[in-house]
């Protein structure tokens, strides 16, 4: 019994950051409708740059810093290159951002030489909780909660503030908003910023020992990948949807990796997925595209 | 060498829809056609004649490389076929060369082995057969890339890799153990076997060894894939392919089978996939071994993209753009690796696999910057400028 | 139209002219390098063929400067160019200066098969080899171009070729002295339940080998978890662990899987003793959140070379040299192991020599008649013994605040009775 607790704890724990994950994903998909192959990258940059500045400066400087970094270089990204690629097909971009991505995460790993394992560090003291019999690890509960009130904060501005009306606009029909004098540059720039935003806040919990495990921020780059299903799950047009498959995909690697084996669980997530997919082909809450003829 | 010969109309304008062809063009083609004919097959002799020729000018190592590049051409032209021909996004392509190489391993294995099976097939039916396995295994995903599109089937057929993975590490017996992977023999034609020095062989004075004859092996592989491409891309089913990815309605409409055409696209590029395994094979002097991380890798999702990554960069569709792409994400990274060399041990220098990485990279971002169509795009630019 | 025939006619008659000069640069190479065995003679009358000139003979590390072994690499690539220095300055091995030659695989196979093609043509031997999956696709090769290898790697599964010249104990010896250490120090007992959490690949598996034989000759259970190399989060693992009762465990795993894993194992209050294989632990893991529990006493490691604190004079010296050259880097034991398989190949070229033979084939056959006295740096190693690791003896270490990151439990090289009766895979 302690054991599931302990399970469901850690995998709505990590589900949580994956969700800050796909959720960015999501945003920038439904934006410039480019799959992001360079989220891992963002996730990097933010995590690299909280290193460095952590050891002069302290922590909170430090992920401020680095979540500012992670903003200022997707909204560069989108900015000098994909504005300047307009007329690439959807595929050509996506192949675009895994250039940036190499790039990346080559000039990231050269800059830390030979510190193989760079951790961020948190806060917060290392003590386990204890909840219902289990011990879970404090990483897990504190990037639940900050997940939860980063989502809901960004929901909120998404439903209310003029720059969500824009988004949800251009992501109906961008003609129309151009028309309707949405200028689309600010719109396409602010949803990679804030991708970019939430990239940093999951790198947070990523580069720990307990989410990321051992290799610390280099692994953040590999784990980030978990954003793919968990945006497909959820439904690529559904920011809602992100949230729900960053926590199935949290829960069911959990579950999988405890109850079955390691190596399988990162099959069952995809198994999930498929599963999903079979029944709902645009994912649980995605929007079913319209065949014109 | 397969690029040499110029690019028919109709395979030529993959990325504009097709053009309506004018009637009075029925007449002027048997003449055309004729004198082009005349000159592809000297042009055809031309090429045959370099590709005997060149292993005894190019170092190994670059024999080695161009190899290599040969086994991500191929792979490319069937991806390249699904993605930009019939227009479905398929991340899925490192799995079926996985299962095409594990097909080959297990039939031309050799029997008596105690760890692995072997069905101790001649290597050139191993061969055949290996490639028609993976290209059924393709048309087996047909109920669900049926249902799914665009992205969506692109990330669903990421599963299979994962899939790939770990059933390669749960079934060791055949797919070789993780470790030390298992052995498959060398391709052995009519007597002249293609990875042993025997018969013993040399042009110009120089000994054919195993990566010469690979080589030619290759490159034969590579125009016969290109050939074969082209004569299924400029037919009916090219033409069935281009209805689905234009518009699947009215391809329904006009009467195209929109799940058999999918369920064939996803069929012959698997088969294409399960070629370039079993040339992995090869390449790796008979090892079969599968992938410790499902993340990098012979058959990882790193491989599966840099498919994607060669059909982009060739130009989405062009068959000879595969060949081109694969010289850029398959070719350069093992070039630089053996141009550059570095005694920088700082650990934060530039070495050749960082400058590779660099270069790699940014080739990647400025090719889709300033040729959206890629290098065939490129190369369709550079035709009409001469023309001029 | 003629434009084109024109332009084929030009073509055709540039191949044949190439075709009938014959002047292939690569038939002259290899006509001189080309293998015959009876190539050149050295100024000493001794038979060479690739890679060995009158002055120079030249050896090539295929290492990973830039890839995830990248620490490692730079290290032991460090500690080969430190040996070549010494040698050189005191005039060299039969006569000949040593020249290496570096390559930087990036830890990928698929690079290093055209680097070896190219570093074949013109290198005796490997004095460095790193990565499993470069030696799981080169090993054919080697074989049948009779090159001789140290890799960085050390499965017993390897020993089935004299090529492969592997420095001190294999994985499944690490493990058998590892558990028979943790039971003469009373902290398991037989018919108690161990663990085992191991990459499922050439590493873990011969690792797990001999957890295994151990296992079967005390009647102890073992719970075996498995991870892939890139697993960086060992939560569940661990659990799995603890959830059968382990006494101790044992970890063959990658540095940051160790990290996780004692993490893990600390917070889920698994307090039990940890032996960690050698290329679990880096210096870099002090730096981590886990350094007190590392610290503790409860992990302990061993590896086939001294650590870089040490009292030996070899040691400090490497040392010494290692921090002028590279100051501000984190040292590790790469240069030490670098330096150590300098002296191993040293061996093996004066072996080669007396027997007037330093020929690829001359080399192999010299292995099989070499033992190395590594002035400290290893237990001796023997290298005359087909299928067997060159040495069962292993220094047994803690993690320390000190240079390199750990100091010896004891000065003298650990071996038990179980690892000296244990037969590897292809012990004849």
């Amino acid at each position: 019994m302690d054991t599931l607790v302990q399970v469901l704890v850690n995998g709505v724990g990590k589900g949580a950051v994956f969700a800050l994950l796909a959720t960015g994903f999501v945003i920038i998909y439904k934006a410039t409708e480019t799959i992001n192959f360079a989220h891992g990258s963002l996730v990097l940059v933010a995590g690299y740059v909280a290193y460095e500045v952590k050891s002069d400066h302290g922590w909170l400087l430090g992920v401020v810093a680095g979540v500012l970094a992670a903003m200022l270089f997707a909204f560069l990204v989108e900015r000098v290159l994909l504005a300047n690629a307009r007329h690439a097909h959807a595929d050509s971009l996506a192949i675009l951002t895994i250039g940036i991505d190499v790039v990346v995460v080559t000039e990231i790993s050269r800059r830390l030489g030979t510190a193989a394992a760079p951790f961020l560090g948190d806060p917060y003291d290392t003590k386990p909780i204890h909840i219902l019999g289990a011990s879970v690890a404090r990483t897990y509960v504190v990037a639940l909660l900050v997940a939860l009130v980063l989502l809901g904060a960004f929901f909120l501005a998404f439903r209310y503030t003029s720059w969500g009306l824009a988004m949800r606009a251009q992501s109906e029909n961008s003609e129309a908003a151009a028309l309707m004098g949405i200028r689309s540059w600010r719109v396409t720039a602010s949803a990679w910023a804030v991708g970019g935003g939430l990239a940093g806040i999951a790198v947070i919990f990523l580069a720990t020992n307990d989410i990321g495990g051992g290799s610390g921020l280099l692994a953040s780059h590999t784990l980030a990948f978990a954003a793919f299903p968990a945006a497909i799950i959820g439904g690529l047009t559904s920011p809602g949807g992100a949230v729900a498959g960053g926590l199935i995909v949290g829960l069911t690697d959990a579950l999988a990796s405890q109850y079955v084996s390691l190596e399988f669980a990162k099959v069952a997530v995809y198994l999930v997925m498929l599963a999903v997919l079979v029944v709902r082909p645009s994912g649980l809450f995605g929007r079913v595209e319209q065949l014109r003829v | 060498m397969s690029d040499t010969s110029p690019p028919a109309p109709a395979t030529d304008a993959v990325l504009e829809p097709e053009p309506s062809e004018p009637v009075g063009a029925v007449q002027v083609r048997p003449a055309r056609s004729r004198r082009t004919t005349a000159v592809k097959v000297v042009l055809a002799a031309v090429a045959a004649v370099v590709v005997f020729l060149a292993p005894a000018y190019i170092d190994a190592e670059y024999l080695t490389v161009a190899n290599w590049v040969m086994v991500g051409a191929v792979g490319g032209m069937g991806l390249t076929m699904l993605v930009g021909q019939a227009g479905q996004l398929s991340l899925a392509h490192s799995f079926f060369a996985l299962v095409g190489g594990v097909s080959y391993a297990v039939l031309a294995g050799p029997r008596d082995e105690a760890s692995y099976t072997g069905l101790g097939l001649p290597s050139l039916l191993a061969a055949v057969l290996a490639v028609l396995c993976a290209g059924l295994v393709g048309a087996a995903f047909a109920p669900i890339s049926g249902r799914l599109r665009g992205i969506y089937l692109g990330v669903a057929s990421l599963s299979l890799v994962f899939v790939g993975f770990w059933l390669a590490r749960e079934l060791p017996s055949l797919a070789g153990s993780t470790s030390s992977g298992r052995y498959a023999p060398s391709l052995n034609l009519f007597g002249f076997d293609f990875g042993e020095l025997h018969p013993e062989l040399h042009v110009l004075n120089v000994p054919m060894g195993k990566v010469e004859r690979s080589f030619w092996l290759y490159a034969a592989l590579t125009a016969l894939a290109y050939v074969l491409g082209r004569g299924a891309l400029s037919g009916r089913v090219g033409r069935g392919w281009r209805a689905l990815r234009d518009n699947e309605a009215v391809a329904t409409v006009m009467g195209v089978s929109v799940v058999r055409q999918k369920a064939l696209a996803f069929a012959v590029s698997s088969a294409y996939a399960g070629l370039a395994g079993v040339m992995v094979v090869w390449w790796y002097d008979g090892l079969m071994k599968p992938d410790e991380s499902v993340d990098f890798g012979t058959y990882s999702t790193t491989a599966a993209i840099s498919y994607l990554a060669i059909c982009v960069i060739g130009g989405l569709g062009s068959l000879g753009g595969a060949v081109l792409g694969s010289v850029v994400v398959f070719g350069l990274p093992q070039i630089i690796q053996l141009v550059t060399s570095s005694d920088d041990y700082s650990g934060t220098g530039f070495t050749p696999g960082v400058i590779t990485n660099f270069v790699f990279g940014s080739l990647i971002v400025l090719i889709i910057l300033f040729e959206p169509r890629g290098l065939a795009g490129l190369g369709a630019r550079l035709r009409a400028v001469l023309r001029r | 139209m003629s434009r084109n025939l024109t332009s084929c006619a030009v073509a055709f008659a540039a191949v044949a002219a190439l075709g009938l000069s014959a002047c292939s640069t690569k038939a002259a190479d290899d006509s001189t390098g080309g293998g015959s065995g009876s190539g050149g003679s050295g100024s000493a009358g001794v038979k060479t063929d690739i890679g060995v000139t009158a002055s120079e003979i030249t050896l090539a590390a295929l290492t990973d400067t830039s890839g995830v072994f990248k620490v490692l690499g730079l290290g032991i690539t460090q500690g080969n160019q430190m040996w070549a220095d010494d040698v050189n300055k005191t005039g060299g091995i039969c006569g000949r200066k040593i020249k290496i030659t570096t390559h930087d695989t990036g830890y990928s196979a698929e690079k290093a098969v055209p680097l070896y093609s190219k570093l074949k043509a013109d290198n005796l031997g490997m004095i460095q080899l790193i990565g499993s999956p470069t030696l799981a696709a080169l090993k054919k090769p080697l074989t049948d171009d009779k090159i001789a290898a140290i890799p960085a790697s050390w499965a017993s599964t390897n020993l089935d070729v004299p090529n492969v010249v592997m420095i001190g104990p294999t994985y499944d010896i690490e493990s058998i002295n590892g558990l028979s250490r943790l039971q003469s120090q009373g902290k398991i007992k037989d018919g108690d339940t161990i663990g085992h959490i191991y990459v499922d690949s050439e590493y873990g598996k011969n690792g797990a080998l001999g957890t295994k034989y151990y296992a079967s000759k005390h009647k102890m259970k073992v719970v075996e978890a498995t991870v892939t190399s890139t697993e960086s989060d060992l939560t569940a693992a661990v659990t799995k662990l603890k959830a059968g009762g382990v006494k101790a465990f044992l970890l063959t795993t990658t540095p940051a899987q160790t990290a996780s894993a004692v993490g893990v194992a600390t917070a889920q209050g698994l307090n039990v003793p940890i032996h960690g294989s050698g290329p679990t632990f880096t210096p870099q893991l002090l730096d981590t959140p886990v350094a007190a529990a590392l610290m503790s006493g409860r992990y302990t490691t061993d590896a086939p070379q001294l650590p870089v604190q040490s009292d030996n004079p070899k040691v400090k010296e490497i040392s010494a040299a290692f921090k002028k050259a590279h100051p501000g880097q984190v040292e590790t034991y790469g240069p030490i192991l670098g330096y150590a398989s300098g002296l191993v190949w040293g061996s093996i070229l004066k072996q080669a020599c007396s027997d007037g033979d330093l020929t690829r084939a001359g080399v192999l056959a010299a292995v099989r008649k070499t033992t190395v006295d590594t002035q400290g740096l290893t237990p001796p190693l023997d290298f005359t013994k087909p299928g067997q690791p060159s040495s069962r003896s292993m220094f047994l270490m803690v993690p320390a605040k000190v240079p390199g990151g750990l100091k010896l439990v004891q000065t003298e090289p650990y071996v038990s009775p179980d690892a000296q009766t244990y037969k590897t895979p292809f012990q004849k």
